[in-house]
């Protein structure tokens, strides 16, 4: 079998699964396992949160190595799933180069929910996080209308490939000032239960979660950097809204 | 506190959409979100509100559950442990500290950057402890049955 072809699937796998926010320990589990099993044993894949290196020699001993660098990280969660049950089953079910080909670029280019499903349900999930944290009916139609604003943002600041942390910080701004004037326009209540249930949205829940599962398994350098990352995500949130706040009381607003 | 359980669980799910889970996946996820915020919620009414063991109790609870569905359902934990713990997540506590810092009350909103840190802490310790004693329980049976074999 030709070693180039093999070690360059390990790495398409392990591309798709980092860049879909995977655990380190599962994509260097991934590609040590697809490769062992087209009969590479000596491989070694080190996985930091922005680059994967797979070195690998087979019983010729002819040795390569590929660098594979990650640019943009998403939530996919379905993408890791169906990766991670391919590699699984890749020993049970034998299947060749050609199909693990065509099911990695199947997984790779299958289409997530549409634009218009996901801005509606970033609207509903606000909206009910506002029941929840004590607002009534009119702040669930202000936080349902902040969420759906929130959702288009923050897509579309992603197009213009802003950074993450500017990104936030206008969110934030925008849900203080639209949640500021609505109560001001008196078609919200609470301004603290809007604001609250929207940055919700915002809140860095994958990386926290995936900060501790890697510090867990080992991999400190990505633990480390996904936990400043989600810290510095609230950092641009309390930014964002709290200058708006501070502008609203100096201008004699609240 | 039933009510407000339905409400987390509708949020969940929507939080479950826009990770893109799918299929069975996205109604376990968010069946566990629901749970957990009942859990936190029973808790806090005879502990006391948003003290820190509900948060650590029910990220507890969140994790035995998405490490055990993860099992059953054959899917990374992540799926189910990202739409468990985004409404502990103390959102509102962060918010809370900065309303403080702008209104000037500097004392005030470092014990409420403290308390939010502290949250943050326990819900990350949950997660940490139960994923550990999952992992390790894992090792055991494997070693332990192939020593039997042997």
């Amino acid at each position: 079998m030709d070693i180039n072809r093999i070690v360059n699937l390990a790495a398409y796998a392990g591309k798709i699964m980092l860049e879909s926010g995977a655990e380190i320990y599962r994509v260097e589990e991934t590609i040590i396992r697809i490769s062992k099993n087209y009969n590479i044993d000596d491989i070694d894949a080190f996985v930091t949160l922005n680059i994967i290196i797979i070195s690998a020699s087979d019983k010729y001993g002819q040795t390569i190595s590929l660098i594979k660098r990650v640019r943009q990280r998403t939530l996919n969660l379905e993408k890791i799933s169906q990766v991670n049950n391919i590699s699984r089953h890749i020993k049970d079910e034998a299947y060749t180069l050609d199909e693990m080909e065509n099911k990695l670029s199947k997984i790779q280019y299958s289409k997530p929910y549409s634009t218009k499903i996901i801005i509606l349900f970033s609207g509903i999930a606000a909206a009910f996080f506002s029941l929840v944290f004590g607002g009534n009916l009119h702040d669930f139609l202000v936080s349902f209308i902040i969420g759906c604003i929130l959702s288009i943002l923050s897509k579309s600041l992603g197009l213009l490939q802003a950074n993450e942390f500017f990104i936030n910080i206008i969110c934030g701004a925008v849900t203080a000032l639209i949640a500021l004037s609505s109560v001001q326009l008196e078609i919200g209540s609470h301004v603290d239960t809007i604001i609250i249930s929207s940055i919700m949205l915002l809140v860095p829940g994958l990386s926290i979660t995936n900060a501790i599962r890697d510090t867990m398994a080992g991999d400190l350098i990505s633990g480390i950097s996904r936990g400043i990352e989600a810290f510095l995500v609230a950092i641009a949130i309390a930014v964002g809204t709290g200058s708006i706040l501070k502008l609203w009381l100096v201008l004699g607003g609240l | 506190m039933i009510i407000n359980s339905i409400y987390i669980l509708i949020a969940t799910l929507c939080f479950g959409i826009i990770g893109n889970v799918r299929g069975k996946n996205l109604v376990f996820s968010s069946i566990g979100g629901g749970i957990t915020w009942f859990l936190y919620s029973i808790s806090s009414h005879y502990i006391g509100s948003s003290s820190i063991l509900c948060f650590f109790i029910a990220s507890v609870f969140a994790s035995i559950y998405s490490e055990i569905m993860a099992r059953i359902l054959k899917t990374p934990a992540t799926t189910f442990i990202i739409g468990a713990i985004i409404p502990l997540v103390p959102g509102g506590n962060m918010y809370n500290a900065m309303f403080q810092y702008v209104q000037g009350n500097i004392n005030q909103s470092l014990l409420i950057a403290f308390k939010t840190l502290a949250i943050a802490g326990s819900i990350a310790v949950g997660i940490f402890f139960i994923s550990s004693v999952f992992k390790a329980s894992a090792l055991f049976n494997r070693n332990f049955f192939k020593h039997n074999r042997l």
